[in-house]
């Protein structure tokens, strides 16, 4: 763990977890959102991409919660994490 | 779940529901796997010939956007690449989905995604390179979207000249590189489009819609196009495209297929029309030249000849490499069908399937 770095648990979707050798939740260090999604994808290759795009944008229509708070429509470098949060990452209600 | 073993036939079969494969000994009797990626788009999967082992995915979700995935192990796992493609900030672009994955001549991997972006990996899809001098065009901001969106579909590399390649976007037209990707050229040349007033294409014209190509793989000089508006056929060193789809029920359809072995042998699956994208009279045909065009078969022997009225995508039609070659087929509506002599003779593979993308065939450990 970096000096400075929060510990958070990033709850993953079903999608997601087939990925990452079938965990539903994963302890990761960073400062950032951005920073927990890349230690994300350096844990387990690809992830990273199946939230961010080609932008660095959260996906459209992937929902970001930290505790309780959404936080997928903000720029994930401007979110910061602290000890004890956690991050849930879900597919958004979508279709008719 | 039946081992899949050196020598057998594999069809990969993507469709808007995962994928699934196909496997055989004999080509008679088929073992099923799958669906792998479920709830998930694959516009393209198919057996890397280099290895006969590798399988190869484009896979794309609505939410979790378009990644290419890979499996040793025919579907027991699969790996992610470190990276995805992607577009340069300064772009504004953003992959949205996956529609062609092409291994090259030279241990390369290319792919062609949307909107219309090519990209190539030298590390067996772990991270990608922007192929620039297409994705930034001067003039991509003149090109239009053909109805399946603004996408790069085809990619043929020249086997034996890892420099040298083809590909095809929609509405766009076909352009060539040979200095591997460095430059590109439009090549155009009379195909027609009746909605510009000359009604045929300059060379170095935008805007034709291009919807297949294949090489023949016994004089790779030789490619055949199926396009909206007509197909066609060009050699190397030709100016223009010539049409050959005289003898053809339409000039409108999305497949194309090359026979593995047999010179000028090239399969399409003609539809009503761009107004009506199903099977004319509700009746499945294929059709075969074996002259580079000049005459065409249809082919009906055990293809339903009532009620079919279904789409065949442009990646839904494939051979095998075996003598004589399996053609495999897929609908729209989930059928996928087979023969084992050349397109002679059919029979149902699959029921029941999700629309299917993409059919490809191979054999495991190559041939």
């Amino acid at each position: 763990m970096v000096k400075g770095e929060s510990r958070v648990r990033v709850m993953l979707p079903r999608a997601l977890s087939e990925f990452a050798g079938g965990q539903e939740s994963v302890e990761l260090g960073g400062r950032t959102l951005a920073d927990a999604i890349q230690g994300l994808n350096a844990r387990f290759p690809g992830l990273g991409y199946r939230i961010l795009d080609d932008q660095g944008r959260m996906r459209r229509y992937v929902l970001v919660f930290v505790n309780e708070d959404p936080v997928g429509h903000l720029d994930p470098q401007a979110v910061p994490l602290k000890d004890g949060d956690t991050v849930h990452i879900l597919p958004s209600v979508a279709g008719g | 779940m039946a081992d899949i073993k050196k020598g057998e036939t594999v069809v990969v079969v993507g469709t808007r529901k995962g994928l699934f494969l196909f496997h055989s000994r004999d080509r008679k009797k088929w073992a099923s796997r799958g669906p792998y990626f479920k709830g998930e788009t694959v516009r393209h999967a198919l057996l890397d010939p280099r290895d006969g082992k590798t399988l190869l995915a484009g896979v794309t979700s609505e939410h979790w956007g378009a990644v290419v995935a890979r499996s040793t192990d025919f579907g027991g796992k699969w790996v992610l690449g470190k990276e995805g493609p992607r577009f340069s900030k300064e772009s504004g672009l953003s992959v949205t989905r996956i529609w062609q994955v092409r291994p090259g001549s030279n241990g390369d991997l290319w792919i062609g995604v949307e909107p219309a972006g090519l990209f190539r990996s030298d590390d067996g899809g772990d991270t990608w390179s922007s192929i620039d001098a297409f994705n930034y065009w001067p003039g991509r901001d003149k090109w239009q979207p053909g109805a399946g969106g603004l996408i790069l579909h085809t990619i043929l590399p020249y086997p034996g000249e890892r420099r040298r390649m083809l590909v095809g976007a929609s509405a766009v037209g076909v352009f060539g590189t040979h200095d591997g990707g460095e430059s590109w050229r439009l090549m155009n040349g009379d195909v027609r489009n009746p909605y510009i007033p000359q009604k045929v294409m300059g060379e170095e014209m935008v805007g034709s819609c291009v919807h297949k190509m294949v090489r023949d793989p016994r004089d790779p000089a030789i490619v055949y196009q199926q396009n909206h508006f007509g197909i066609y056929r060009r050699r190397r060193g030709d100016p223009k495209w010539t049409a050959i789809e005289k003898g053809l029920p339409s000039p409108f359809g999305f497949p194309m297929a090359a026979h593995p072995h047999d010179a000028g042998t090239v399969y399409t699956v003609p539809l009503e029309g761009d107004f009506n994208r199903v099977t004319p009279k509700g009746a499945m045909a294929v059709y075969r030249t074996t002259n580079g065009g000049k005459r065409w078969e249809r082919l009906t022997k055990g293809l339903p000849q009532k009620d079919a009225w279904f789409t065949i995508l442009r990646d839904a039609l494939r051979t095998d490499d075996g003598d004589p070659a399996g053609v495999y087929v897929g609908t729209t509506t989930g059928q996928l069908y087979h023969s084992r002599d050349d397109g002679d003779s059919w029979q149902l593979l699959a029921d029941h399937l999700q629309g299917i993308q993409s059919v490809e065939a191979g054999t495991v450990g190559g041939r």
